[in-house]
Parts: structure tokens; sequence; C-alpha cells
């Protein structure tokens, strides 16, 4: 399955919705987006997994170059995952410690407030 | 025996051809759907982290992927085995285990959902890297 991306603006925040497959092979277009956001001056950004069907450690690691790009500039980046197995993959690695996650968009719209 | 033999070049663009072979494979022998995504995931990350391999020593051979049934004949123990073989210059697992609890290193969280996924997981450095993961399979009824 093709990686979909699509940003636009809610309040202050940028919300990034991500669908798809994130794997080695995908990732790299997810980070490039990434990088073009918060060049562009995007520094409070959600990712919103809801319809990702697959993410692996690649993805991951674009997750977490994100994070820390936007906290170079005191941003902030917050993820939106209901799904149980994409979870489980952030609880195996430890990053629901790194990451705010909502359950809903509109959570992390007024958790970030 | 082995239920399915890969010889796949190292182009990762077929992982995730690569991942589809392996859980239709795991769904004949009866693993069930939880599991199934499990294995998912630490296939894929074994077959990545073989191309990648591949990829940074300039290595064109074909990574080679064997899905097994394994079963005991009285119930016990049964497994499905997925093993990956690579002809990249290997790498120590414990070193790798340590590195990957910083968490702001983007890259090498791969090791850590391997193991924290399957019921067993071997690695070998013998010849480049081989993988082996075990998931149990239900007792049969």
């Amino acid at each position: 399955m093709e990686l979909t991306l699509d940003h636009r603006i809610e309040g202050e925040k940028t919300v990034l919705e991500v669908g798809g497959e994130v794997d080695v092979y995908t990732a790299p277009k997810l980070r490039e987006r990434l990088v073009e956001l918060v060049g562009e001056g995007h520094h409070d950004l959600i990712v919103d997994m809801t319809k990702v069907e697959f993410l692996d450690s690649t993805g991951l690691g674009v997750l977490v170059g994100g994070l820390k790009r936007v906290r170079a500039h005191d941003g902030s980046l917050a993820l939106v995952c209901s799904q149980e197995r994409i979870l489980k993959i952030f609880r195996i690695t430890g990053l629901t410690k790194v990451f705010p996650i909502y359950d809903t968009l509109d959570e992390a719209l007024q958790g970030q407030a | 025996m082995a239920m399915v033999v890969l010889r796949l070049p190292p182009d990762t663009q077929l992982v995730g051809l690569a991942r589809l072979v392996v859980i239709t494979a795991a769904r004949d022998a009866g693993l069930d759907d939880e599991r199934i995504e499990d294995l998912r995931l630490a296939v894929s990350e074994a077959i990545t982290n073989a191309m990648l391999a591949h990829s940074r020593n300039g290595c064109h051979e074909p990574i080679s992927l064997s899905v097994e049934d394994l079963r005991s004949g009285d119930g016990t123990g049964d497994a499905f085995a997925v093993t990956v073989q690579d002809e990249g210059p290997g790498f120590d697992p414990e070193a790798c285990a340590a590195r990957e609890r910083e968490w702001s290193e983007e890259n090498g969280l791969g090791l850590t959902l391997i193991k924290g996924l399957a019921d067993h997981a071997e690695f070998v450095r013998e010849g480049g890297m081989r993988v082996q993961l075990r998931f149990d399979l239900p007792a049969a009824v």
C-alpha cells in the first residue's frame, strides 16, 4: 500500500495526516515532508496516524527525527493513534514516554493548546 | 521442511512483498491474527536489516528468506519459523540492543522490536547474519 501524506493548519498547529504503510521504502517520503514543514516554520506538529496500516522502526526513527527538529525550535510533535497494533510498537520501544499520544485529533488539539 | 524459500534482491521496495508472502504462509499454518501482526513487523525488521547491510556494503547478492512450519508431531512445541540470511558483515545483537536504549537515536530500534515481538529470536553471525524468528503455533485440537 502506498504512503499518503496530507497536511493542513488547525489553529496554531499543523496536522500531518499519514496513511498507508510506513516502512524502509516509504519512510524517506515522510522524513522529507517533516523536514519541509519544519523548514517552512511549522514547529508545532500533530502527526495523525489514524490511517496508518503498518509502521516499522524506520518510521519510528523518522518520527524521532521530526521531534528533534521541532524541539530545536522550541516546538512540539504529538501523535494521534488509537490502533492497538501501532501503539504496541511505541510501548515495546519505550517511545510512549517520548511522544504525547492521543486517541483522537480533537484530544491532540486540546492537549497541545 | 521449508514451506517457502525466497531469494530477494537487496531492493527495499520488495520488503512489502516479502511481508505479504510470509503472512499468507502464517495464516495457512494457523497463526492467529494478533500474532500475524507481530510476525509481519518482526519479519519486516529482519529483512530491512539484511537489505540495509547489503546496501551499506555494496553487496548485490540476494537475501534468503525461508518460512517453515515446524511441527513436533505430538502437538507440543509447534512453531512457525522464518529465517533471514544475508551476506553482510553481521552485527553483535547485544551491543546493538544496548545502543538502542537511547531514544534519541533515529535508527536501530528494529532489534528491540524483533526481540519484543517474536516468541524466540536467534541471531547467528556466520557467513553473514542469520536471523531466525519463531512464533508458537496454537496446539492442534
